[in-house]
């Protein structure tokens, strides 16, 4: 279903609830999102910005359609959202090419298109000498290496991506980067959730800055970083983040 | 709302499937050899106590033994397997929308794989043994499709309840091992009960599937139709029930996983 706007995803008052705990112990209520509406169009990158706990992951599992929203509507007007999450699905006891392709499966892939970006992962992440070992003897940098190379390589018509920018190291860490900023540069529409605020202004065509699970901004980068920037310096060793962030 | 249609779900069923079988293999030295030794054990351990010890051997214990023991651990561990499947996949929950019938489906299958040699074993072992094979055993496929049957309906109620209500995880082992002493395994439940207490015992499915697994194998009678019909039907309906359950809390699963 294509949408003559262009528009591939839309949020209109969707509203989000947790509770923090289960039985007679625990369960204080936390409402994770409010209120929140927006749309993505193609080839749009849009930042999201914001302190730790603001509900910037979990507004990326909502539009993922991992959790769905308890208020609002979430429209979308495409197939393939993606969430480019590090090492989804990854055995340890597998080898790195078996994890692979399951990985590349679990984000959308058949079993055919994934042994054949098999090659160009590989080359990418720098691992062929260790593909064929199994997961349990790689680095934490070799497999969030692995990892990353796979989320690159995947096809989607929107992707959410979640600070995966510092992986490895420091050569790997740049190459990284140019090739994310390269593929949101391309027609690619994007979600990107950011701290590094210098990436979001340089990539972003729009930003939406979260607060307390509520957009407390949307619009021009610049701006919105601005607005942000003197947000935090006003509350600066006051607040503290009221919500732990939740990641895996 | 799903990221993965059906089409993608079986592809990567079958593929995680294979792969889940050969990292299980690597994880121990003997590999493979586990799914015939484990049996193998407890098979000895059940001779020794009730056949030995406490001396309710019959001239055939041994093969009546495996039988019950081959089954029924089928039905215990592939429901045990599936009450953990959810909350050892809490990960991935959180980073791919799927229908999460697949974590209790794939553990079930992954067992059945392992089942289905077992049971090639014990065919072998009671052929061994000196038991006749008769045409009748032609009726064991279908007796053990109703047992998965049974163990799908059982291990989607558990997978399910245990992330709504943690606390049940506890509770499964015990009320498998209580099953167990109520199936029959190392006892024939026409020496032992009252003729009043049979027809009772026999409403207990395992312990009504493990008879027509002696029934056929040991005294070449056909199995009892009516009783596997009636677990059969009940069974899938369970099952319906719970898909319809994880259709409805689908996402509410996600978010669990978190709290």
């Amino acid at each position: 279903m294509m949408h003559p706007d262009g528009k591939l995803l839309e949020m209109r008052h969707v509203g989000f609830t947790y509770s923090t705990g289960i039985g007679f112990y625990g369960g204080k209520r936390v409402e994770a999102l409010r209120d929140i509406s927006f749309c993505v169009r193609e080839g749009e990158t849009l930042g999201l910005i914001g302190r730790n706990g603001c509900g910037k992951s979990t507004l990326l599992r909502v539009a993922t359609g991992i959790f769905r929203p308890d208020r609002g509507e979430l429209i979308r007007y495409c197939d393939r959202i993606s969430l480019l999450a590090l090492n989804v699905g990854f055995d340890p006891n597998l080898s790195g090419a078996d994890n692979l392709v399951i990985s590349c499966m679990f984000l959308g892939a058949s079993r055919r298109e994934a042994l054949a970006l098999h090659d160009d992962i590989v080359a990418f992440a720098e691992l062929e000498d260790y593909i064929d070992q199994p997961l349990k003897t790689y680095s934490s940098g070799m497999k969030a290496r692995l990892g990353f190379s796979v989320g690159l390589k995947m096809n989607a018509d929107l992707l959410l991506v979640d600070e995966v920018l510092g992986v490895g190291d420091a050569s790997f860490k740049s190459k990284a980067r140019e090739a994310m900023m390269e593929r949101m540069n391309s027609e690619q529409a994007v979600i990107f959730v950011s701290h590094s605020l210098g990436s979001v202004v340089d990539l972003c065509q729009r930003v939406i800055w979260l607060e307390n699970g509520e957009i407390r901004e949307q619009g021009e980068p610049e701006q919105v970083v601005e607005a942000y920037l003197e947000h935090l310096e006003s509350v600066k060793g006051v607040g503290r983040p009221q919500q732990r962030e939740r990641t895996e | 709302m799903l990221a993965i249609n059906t089409r993608q779900f079986w592809a990567v069923f079958f593929t995680k499937l294979v792969f889940n079988l050969r990292s299980e293999v690597s994880r121990t030295y003997l590999g493979y050899v586990w799914w015939l030794l484990e049996p193998v054990l407890f098979v000895t351990a059940l001779y020794i106590v009730f056949g030995t010890f406490l001396r309710t051997r019959t001239e055939d214990f041994l093969v009546f033994l495996v039988i019950g023991q081959v089954s029924f651990s089928w039905f215990s561990r592939s429901v045990s397997n599936a009450s953990r499947a959810m909350l050892g996949n809490k990960g991935l929950m959180n980073q791919v929308a799927i229908q999460k019938l697949f974590f209790p489906l794939l553990v079930v299958c992954q067992d059945l794989v392992k089942q289905a040699v077992v049971f090639v074993a014990m065919l072998g072992f009671l052929l061994y043994m000196g038991v006749d094979a008769g045409a009748v055993w032609l009726t064991l496929p279908l007796i053990m499709m109703v047992q998965l049957l049974l163990i799908l309906a059982v291990g989607f109620v558990c997978a399910g309840i245990v992330p709504l209500v943690p606390d049940f995880r506890f509770l499964i082992g015990t009320m498998l091992t209580i099953t167990m002493w109520g199936s029959g395994v190392f006892y024939s439940y026409e020496d032992v009960l009252l003729e009043r207490h049979q027809n009772l015992f026999l409403m207990n499915p395992m312990a009504n599937l493990i008879k027509n697994y002696r029934q056929v194998l040991l005294d070449g009678v056909q199995p009892d139709w009516s009783a596997l019909a009636v677990i059969a039907l009940i069974s899938i309906g369970v099952i319906l029930a719970m898909m319809w359950v994880f259709r409805r809390l689908d996402t509410t699963f996600a978010r669990l996983a978190l709290q």
